[in-house]
């Protein structure tokens, strides 16, 4: 199967530094992967090199076989969604007003509102089930709801990739649940899902795959218990990580120890 | 009361306050004309309804006197107030203001300059258009400069403006050390601000530049909301940030740099008028960019009638009037951001 994203060789540099190299990744259509790494891996520079964001030092990313350069602002922008861990959107403007925003690469400047354009507002409203919220302003939103605001924009977009970074780092557990199950809605929709996840049990409990960045390089990629697991993780992480199996399923409590 | 029903409300209380604003500035004065005079003779001149009731006297000071200067000053406080609400999106802050990013300062030096080479009595636009061109190398020097440390703080690129007001408007004044006596008086009236004997040659150059520099903001309208969002959420929507940042900058400048040499400075009217309202009609742009060209133009038309009603012989500048009312509304806002934190 064709990548709907990949990544091929991957570099970035910020000033004279390195921040990103050969970084190799793909992303499939209807895939959850979880992007974890140690602070400062270059988690946040990879989701915004993978979106068409920065310029790179070498390699390449393609989307539907085609290098980001090669596409149209607006094309990519319908095909390629990304939702930053913090909201900058003003605290005055209405849920509706910012999801209606994503509506940009597919009308610009001028065009009125269609009714797919409302069709795809209403859709996103509805699965991130923040109806309700529709005509609230922002800043009157607990950090949850707005971060589901935000992640309703992306999904305005109808892109076919997903890309967020850090989408639970403020939430409590009911509204992270809540977030990864419509992350998982999303997907089975066809639409490829990458997110840096802090939390490495909720990434092991949510993704099909992990990929692990280490110092700008991905160290590990597989099933999220083979990257857990593996030496590489201890490695960037500085922790002995311990996987505990629960009843006859897959499914496993993840322990996590300093090293002595 | 519904937000619509509320931002519904606003518009019709602008659509009110305007006309009633300009035909307050039209029959006040040191010769009250009669409103309902000033009404048909408005009708009459459209060929309506019968001759004008005013006498020849009062026609003259309507037409040739009080008219353009109204809709003048309509022109200018619109003008200012759609550029105060585009550049509040664009810095992504309700304090931004023309006045404070150096437009003001740099126009002044524009047209100060044109005035000290000769440019302004030699050619018709040669005043406006410097007063453009300085207007727009201030928002450029305070961009760049903020810049290019990397991404600008809100403090930085307000510091960045106060550096490059202070550096114009020493220009300013070492150029009108070097204007002759005789000049200087008019050039220092120009830099308080005023519209005092403006006429139809000012209305037809500040039209020509202001109506569509506005315009062109109102059809950018979504845009600039896209941008409000974040640099990095605008880019990911497909917007150019930085060319949009310089065409909107550019508009900014059409706008203000000939408002400025028509009218000097009028400060705070673009931070007042657009900061008031988005709390009423909302942060979209689509609503805030007309209601701020209403409200700033019925603003400017009452400051106007103020300043020339202040005393029978002595006019108030027109920027003083603004700033009065202007720099204690922008210290209370300021407080109110930071105690929001």
């Amino acid at each position: 199967m064709t990548a709907t994203l990949e990544a091929r060789g991957l570099a970035v540099d910020r000033g004279r530094r390195s921040v990103l190299r050969g970084v190799d990744l793909a992303l499939h259509s209807g895939e959850g992967l979880a992007l974890v790494g140690p602070n400062a891996a270059g988690k946040s520079t990879l989701v915004r090199a993978l979106a068409g964001l920065l310029p790179l030092a070498q390699g390449e990313v393609r989307l539907e076989g085609r290098p980001l350069p090669g596409w149209p602002r607006s094309s990519l922008a319908q095909r390629v969604a990304v939702v930053a861990a913090e909201d900058q959107a003003p605290d005055r403007i209405a849920v509706e007003d910012r999801v209606a925003l994503g509506r940009y690469p597919h009308r610009g400047a001028l065009a009125p509102l269609t009714g797919e354009d409302r069709a795809a507002i209403a859709r996103a409203l509805r699965q991130t089930e923040i109806e309700h919220l529709a005509r609230r302003p922002l800043g009157t939103l607990s950090a949850g709801e707005r971060q589901l605001a935000s992640l309703a924009r992306g999904l305005a977009q109808e892109p076919s990739v997903l890309l967020l970074d850090e989408p639970a780092s403020h939430l409590d557990v009911r509204h992270e649940l809540h977030l990864f199950r419509v992350l998982d809605d999303v997907r089975r929709g066809g639409v490829a899902v990458l997110a840096v996840i802090h939390d490495l049990a909720r990434a092991a409990a949510w993704a099909e795959h992990l990929a692990l960045l280490d110092g700008g390089r991905i160290a590990a990629e597989g099933l999220p218990a083979e990257v857990l697991e593996s030496e590489a993780a201890e490695r960037a992480f500085g922790v002995a990580i311990r996987g505990v199996s629960v009843g006859q399923g897959p499914e496993r409590l993840w322990r996590f120890e300093e090293r002595a | 009361m519904s937000e619509r029903d509320r931002r519904r409300l606003a518009f019709a209380a602008l659509a009110i306050a305007l006309p009633v604003a300009v035909l307050a500035a039209l029959t006040l004065g040191s010769v009250p004309l009669p409103a309902g005079g000033v009404l048909r003779s408005t009708v009459a001149r459209f060929g309506l309804g019968g001759p004008s009731p005013l006498p020849e006297m009062g026609e003259v000071i309507l037409w040739s006197v009080r008219l353009p200067r109204v809709l003048i000053a309509a022109l200018v406080g619109g003008g200012l107030a759609v550029v105060g609400a585009a550049l509040q999106s664009l810095f992504r802050n309700p304090l931004a203001d023309a006045g404070l990013l150096g437009v003001g300062p740099g126009a002044a030096l524009g047209a100060v300059l044109a005035v000290n080479l000769g440019w302004a009595q030699q050619r018709f636009l040669a005043m406006p258009l410097a007063a453009c061109a300085g207007a727009l190398l201030a928002l450029l020097l305070i961009y760049v400069i903020a810049h290019a440390g990397g991404r600008p703080t809100l403090s930085g690129l307000l510091l960045t403006g106060l550096a490059v007001s202070a550096l114009a408007a020493a220009a300013t004044s070492v150029l009108l050390v070097a204007v002759e006596e005789y000049r200087v008086r008019t050039v220092l009236f120009w830099l308080a601000g005023g519209l005092e004997g403006r006429g139809y040659e000012h209305l037809g150059l500040a039209a020509g530049f202001v109506l569509p520099g506005v315009v062109a903001l109102l059809l950018l309208a979504r845009p600039l909301d896209v941008l409000s969002l974040g640099e990095e959420e605008a880019a990911a929507l497909s917007l150019p940030v930085h060319g949009f940042r310089i065409l909107v900058f550019g508009l900014c400048a059409v706008v203000a740099g000939p408002v400025t040499a028509v009218a000097g400075a009028v400060p705070f009217v673009g931070l007042v008028a657009p900061h008031a309202l988005r709390a009423v009609v909302g942060p979209l742009g689509r609503h805030l960019l007309p209601a701020s060209f209403l409200a700033g133009a019925a603003l400017v038309v009452v400051a106007d009638l103020a300043a020339r009603s202040f005393g029978q012989y002595v006019e108030l500048p027109l920027g003083s009037v603004t700033a009065f009312v202007g720099a204690p509304y922008f210290l209370l806002a300021l407080r109110g951001q930071e105690g929001r934190g």
